[in-house]
């Protein structure tokens, strides 16, 4: 039991923590609503600015599609890595090679995205040098993020994998299913809520890059967040930008809130179950 | 629901020896460790309920994956229906099995887990309904129907997992502990329920257990399995009644066990005395009996030409309800277990302290090996 003096000082200090959270992200929404030049009081002048911006809108369609590009073939890409890794573990692996899957899967993400974004640089460099493909643009940075998107996707689909009974698989084998059967039956339906959570956090990652996006886009193919990047440069941070981040702040967070209720209603419905098991 | 009626079964297999399995030198080994299953031989028949029963790690679950083709032998060789299973994959064996954990699928309903395997071989929806909903109506769970497994009962999602296997009418049911984590009395329903099934349907259940209780009650026959050996395999009351060994014998329940050297054709020297054993000795040298079959007399009203008849005192007194275990200490310092039926008056059972008789009928005594 935790007294009650601790808990009261513990809530003190989450209040504060909220607000350095979501203070910047209110004051980006406000500024957003800056009056037009030589006019007073708050206006959508900054929105109505954004919307005739091609630039940012083609920046803008350039962002969607290397997001829902990437993150459609990560989602497949890591799905069936998760399962691979957690069907085919090796029961009698011991010390660094039972955790190489994971060493393996881990590594991209904890690597500093500078890191991987020049080594992906580096890398496609050497193809395009040697080979004449793969020059820099939106297919190197679709290349990219599915990379370094594929390893999130595997860990959500894994970790649910990892949690069911292992007897499933055995009991879908009796069952007359064969292996591709099991994959179409058994285990699809059962990791749909990891491979929704995967593809959407998958969406938010590529979305949000900036870093590795910024190593693999060639000259032509400048995405959102480089767009936002170059134009603070130019002009510091104008109404205009302050409008584009409160729309993806909208964006994200109601890409968040449906997620949330796709999983709440998956738990609501454990929930139940676990209670009337009880009784 | 016979299982002859199945078109698809009676072409698969018409000879008599639909669901008879021969185990013939069967060995598994894990990386690196001892042999989980060790050259077992052995003889399933065809419609029989057969036990294996054995301590955990005995291998008994090992040997029931290799028949369902979810372990691969290492040696030997399984003939499942006559037929050779050495590269017939799990999925396409005529074997159902019912899981310790139940394993049902947690995305599909009571209706959809039990028609699964029917789904998977390709039964059309008409019929696998039809045959769904009459294996659900037989293990009474037809009112589940729509209900997700995890919204079940321990005993209700037993049901579901049997009825899963049964609908596919196999050759052999395999059954790994199923009821295992239920509770005293269901599982006693359970057990009768089993039975009354697989009599109805005539298939070869193999059944899993380490409760031998469970097994006598259950079985036609009995394997006992320990270090992945197979030590006795015979009719339940062969096993209980006449055990090979020393394991067999404690493993089944309580008994005396006295190593013993052969004085003469039915005569031998024990640790409680000379013994009259009716059983030709041919130079065993242990003998077990187990304490239903000692009986106790007053010492003053024992019958004193009878043979192994040996005085003592009681020393414990374990009142068990129908039944009264007792610890009677002999002259020697060695100590009997006997038990004796509750069928007196309570005065008149025996109390710590009093004097009594046993006697060790000659023909109750049973030789066995260490």
């Amino acid at each position: 039991m935790i007294p009650r003096g601790v808990r009261y000082a513990l809530s003190g200090i989450s209040w504060p923590l909220y607000a350095l959270l979501y203070t910047p992200l209110a004051l980006v929404a406000y500024y957003s609503f800056a009056p037009a030049p030589n006019e007073a009081g708050h206006s959508l002048h900054a929105y109505n600015v954004l919307l005739h911006d091609g630039a940012a809108f083609t920046a803008l369609r350039r962002s969607l599609i290397l997001a829902i590009g990437s993150a459609i073939t990560s989602t497949a890409l890591g799905t069936l890595l998760g399962y691979g890794l957690c069907r085919f573990r090796s029961p009698n692996a011991k010390g660094v090679l039972a955790h190489l899957p994971s060493l393996i899967i881990y590594t991209p993400i904890i690597m500093p995205s500078l890191v991987f974004g020049i080594s992906e640089l580096i890398f496609f460099n050497l193809v395009h040098n040697a080979t004449g493909f793969l020059s820099a643009g939106l297919e190197t940075m679709i290349i990219a993020h599915i990379t370094f998107q594929v390893p999130y996707v595997a860990l959500t689909v894994y970790a649910r994998l990892a949690g069911l009974d292992p007897y499933l698989f055995d009991a879908a084998n009796d069952l007359y299913a064969n292996g591709l059967k099991s994959f179409l039956y058994l285990i699809i339906p059962v990791v749909q809520p990891a491979i929704i959570g995967g593809f959407l956090l998958g969406i938010t990652l590529s979305i949000d890059d900036f870093t590795i996006s910024f190593f693999t886009a060639g000259p032509g193919s400048v995405t959102l967040p480089i767009y936002i990047y170059g134009a603070i440069a130019r002009k510091g941070i104008s109404p205009e930008i302050n409008a584009l981040g409160t729309l993806m702040i909208g964006t994200i967070i109601t890409l968040a809130l449906v997620h949330f209720f796709i999983t709440r209603h998956r738990d609501r419905a454990g929930q139940f179950a676990a209670r009337g098991n009880i009784t | 629901m016979s299982a002859s009626a199945s078109p698809a079964a009676a072409a698969a297999a018409p000879s008599p020896k639909r669901g008879a399995i021969s185990i013939r030198g069967i060995t598994r080994i894990f990386a690196g460790s001892v042999p989980a299953v060790d050259h077992v031989d052995l003889e399933i028949h065809a419609g029989e309920f057969f036990t294996l029963l054995g301590p955990s790690g005995c291998g008994k679950t090992t040997l029931l994956r290799m028949i369902a083709g979810f372990e691969t032998p290492d040696e030997g060789k399984i003939l499942i229906s006559g037929r050779d299973m050495e590269d017939v994959p799990a999925h396409k064996r005529a074997v159902n099995t019912v899981f310790q954990s139940y394993a049902l699928f947690p995305h599909l309903n009571v209706e959809q887990n039990i028609g699964f395997g029917l789904r998977m071989k390709g039964v059309k929806t008409p019929e696998r309904k039809k045959r769904v909903d009459a294996i659900m109506e037989m293990l009474q769970i037809g009112q589940f129907a729509t209900r997700s497994a995890a919204q079940l009962s321990g005993g209700q999602r037993q049901r579901v997992a049997l009825a899963r296997a049964l609908v596919n009418e196999p050759e052999v049911v395999l059954l790994d502990e199923p009821l295992s984590a239920l509770d005293a009395k269901l599982r006693n329903e359970l057990q009768i329920e089993l039975l009354r099934m697989q009599k109805r349907l005539g298939m070869t259940f193999i059944f899993v257990t380490h409760d031998q209780h469970e097994a006598l009650v259950m079985s036609d026959r009995i394997g006992v399995m320990s270090k992945g050996k197979l030590e006795q395999v015979g009719p339940v009351l062969d096993v209980y009644e006449k055990p090979k060994n020393v394991f067999v014998a404690e493993f089944l329940g309580l008994s005396n066990i006295w190593p013993i050297t052969s004085s003469g054709a039915h005569s031998a020297a024990s640790p409680i005395g000379e013994l009259s054993i009716d059983a030709p000795l041919n130079g065993a040298n242990m003998a077990m009996i187990r304490p239903e079959k000692i009986w106790i007399y007053n010492d003053t009203a024992a019958p004193k030409d009878r043979a192994n008849l040996f005085f003592g005192t009681v020393r414990e007194a374990i009142y068990m309800g129908a039944a009264t275990q007792y610890r009677i200490e002999l002259a020697g310092g060695h100590s009997v277990l006997a038990f004796d039926t509750n069928n007196q008056a309570t005065e008149r059972s025996w109390r710590p302290g009093e004097k009594v008789a046993v006697e060790l009928k000659p023909d109750n005594i049973m030789l066995i090996s260490p």
